[in-house]
């Protein structure tokens, strides 16, 4: 079989990106409804999960697993660093963290955006893919804290003021708007729609990215990959069929389910009591 | 010993005769100031417990308009001043037509909070029945002394004086007047709102134009392995 795709996730990370969407999915419905529930969408989605009172159960004990695999996550994190070498390894091209480099690509990106330049010669990871992640790592910290104050509210009115409670509050509404919208408007479109990808990237759930496709945007990975004779160990044949339709089939309840969620949440904005 | 039992009874009578203008006893009121620890242990709101505890004190977070006038105040230009109804045993008292109307009839912002819209609390279960007193008025169930003995833990088992200061009626944060009622709030509000505009008002625009892009984009197609130079 033609050995057209790369290897681009290992089988932990496509297990956690799974995870996370799920978790993300249940904490946004049940966050949702409850923050509706003066309106029939809100009653119907807490109404799915139990309740009005069932479903704060469940968005705090999601929640609390989703902070179980954020702190796996770093410990994940402490146990991939180079030590070697440390901190200038931290700052090479596979690493999430962003370099000058992501800054120059991202105007030289918008300028081809206008005819203006040519594309830049991504490697293994775009600014946007940077930017996504620690979008993610950030309002993990954020949203956790928050939230775990408002769970729990009278021990949290012990370490700090109960006036704090409204403060926190605010903080995890406006975090949850920013990580709903930010996911369910463009780093959907980016996965799915634009034409690079479309119908949809199925590289975080395969584990593989299509080489023609990253041949053509990120020419930069491929290269350094074949420069240093470690492109061909990395190429793998296509997924199964079956697997195929199992990707897809849950990538689309994902996106469905994140379209309900934000189109339900805009058109009842003015029935709500803020 | 006739004049000392006259004097018992004067001092008996005048005993009762001050319980009888101080109004109930509120039972939280046998808190004693411990020198030792009481409230101290469990809270972290202003730490003057030990000293204030059962003093009524406007306990409001932060939440004090700066040089309002206490007492008296002008109610409008034409007006004369009214009377502050911040300390008022009835804090309705002489309110014209006050038995034909509902709460939210003039209290509608109050009306719109979380407890209200979504516990379907009505004012009353925690406001109480008439003549609903002010909530600085010394005997209130209300007075930041005691309200989350005698309201708050109700419903919040264990509820401390701590607790009870998160702000039920919370102002809008995004209204200018919350920049000095509830400063904390205001600018937690606004930067986290500046946070998510910035992101939208960047990455909107930038997949739009990307998505568009994309469109005259000739996809190549070199298939497989094999790997010549772009
Ligand atoms: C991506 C993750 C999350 C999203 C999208 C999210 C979303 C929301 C939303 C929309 C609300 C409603 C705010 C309102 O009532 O107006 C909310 C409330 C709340 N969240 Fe989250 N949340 C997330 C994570 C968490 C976590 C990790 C915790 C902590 C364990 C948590 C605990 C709470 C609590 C306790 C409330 C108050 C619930 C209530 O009484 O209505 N959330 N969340």
């Amino acid at each position: 079989m033609n050995r057209n795709r790369i290897r681009r996730f290992t089988p932990l990370q496509r297990l956690s990106h799974i995870f996370l969407i799920i978790t993300f999915l249940v904490q946004s419905a049940t966050g949702l409804g409850r923050m509706y529930m003066e309106t029939a969408w809100g009653q119907r989605l807490c109404w799915f999960f139990g309740g009005y009172e069932a479903s704060r159960e469940v968005h705090i004990w999601v929640g609390i697993i989703m902070l179980c695999g954020f702190v796996l996550h770093v410990l994940y994190l402490l146990a991939k660093v180079e030590w070697k070498g440390f901190p200038q390894s931290l700052f090479g091209p596979d690493s999430m963290l962003p370099r000058p480099a992501d800054l120059k690509e991202f105007f030289q990106h918008v300028a081809w955006f206008f005819g203006a330049r040519k594309p830049p010669e991504f490697d293994r990871w775009g600014y946007w893919e940077k930017f996504d992640y620690w979008a993610v790592f950030w309002g993990m910290v954020i949203i956790g804290v928050t939230g775990l104050l408002l769970a729990w509210p009278i021990a949290a009115s012990r370490i700090m003021p109960g006036w704090g409670l409204n403060v926190a509050l605010w903080v995890h509404r406006i975090e949850a708007l920013l990580a709903m919208g930010h996911v369910f408007l463009i780093h959907f479109f980016i996965a799915h729609l634009r034409r690079h990808n479309f119908p949809m990237d199925r590289a975080m759930f395969e584990g593989s990215a299509d080489l023609d496709a990253a041949r053509h945007e990120r020419p930069a990975w491929i290269r350094r990959l074949r420069d240093s004779g470690r492109l061909e160990g990395m190429l793998v044949t296509d997924s199964m069929i079956g697997q195929r339709v199992l990707f897809y089939l849950f990538g689309y309840a994902a996106v469905a389910a994140g379209l309900f969620l934000l189109i339900g949440a805009l058109i009842n904005v003015p029935h709500i009591s803020w | 010993m006739g004049k000392i039992i006259s004097l018992q009874k004067w001092l008996t009578g005048a005993l009762i005769f001050g319980l009888m203008l101080s109004g109930n006893l509120a039972s939280a009121q046998d808190e004693v100031a411990s020198a030792i620890r009481r409230y101290k242990a469990y809270e972290a709101s202003t730490g003057y417990y030990e000293e204030y505890e059962v003093l009524p004190q406007r306990q409001r977070p932060l939440i004090t308009i700066p040089n309002i006038r206490q007492g008296l105040i002008p109610y409008s230009p034409t007006a004369a001043s009214v009377r502050s109804r911040t300390h008022l045993a009835d804090s309705h008292q002489g309110i014209r037509f006050y038995a034909g109307r509902q709460c939210a009839d003039c209290h509608t912002a109050a009306a719109m909070d979380i407890h209200t819209t979504r516990a379907n609390l009505t004012c009353r279960q925690c406001h109480g029945g008439e003549p609903i007193a002010s909530i600085h008025y010394y005997w209130s169930p209300l007075n930041p002394i005691r309200r989350h003995a005698y309201v708050c833990s109700k419903c919040h088992e264990g509820a401390s004086a701590s607790y009870a200061a998160y702000v039920v009626h919370a102002p809008n944060p995004s209204m200018a007047g919350t920049m000095k009622s509830f400063p904390v709030l205001f600018y937690a509000f606004w930067i986290m709102i500046a946070i998510a505009v910035g992101t939208f008002v960047l990455f909107i625009p930038h997949t739009v134009l990307w998505g568009i892009r994309e469109l005259f984009v000739k996809k190549k197609k070199t298939g497989g392995e094999q790997d010549e130079q772009e």
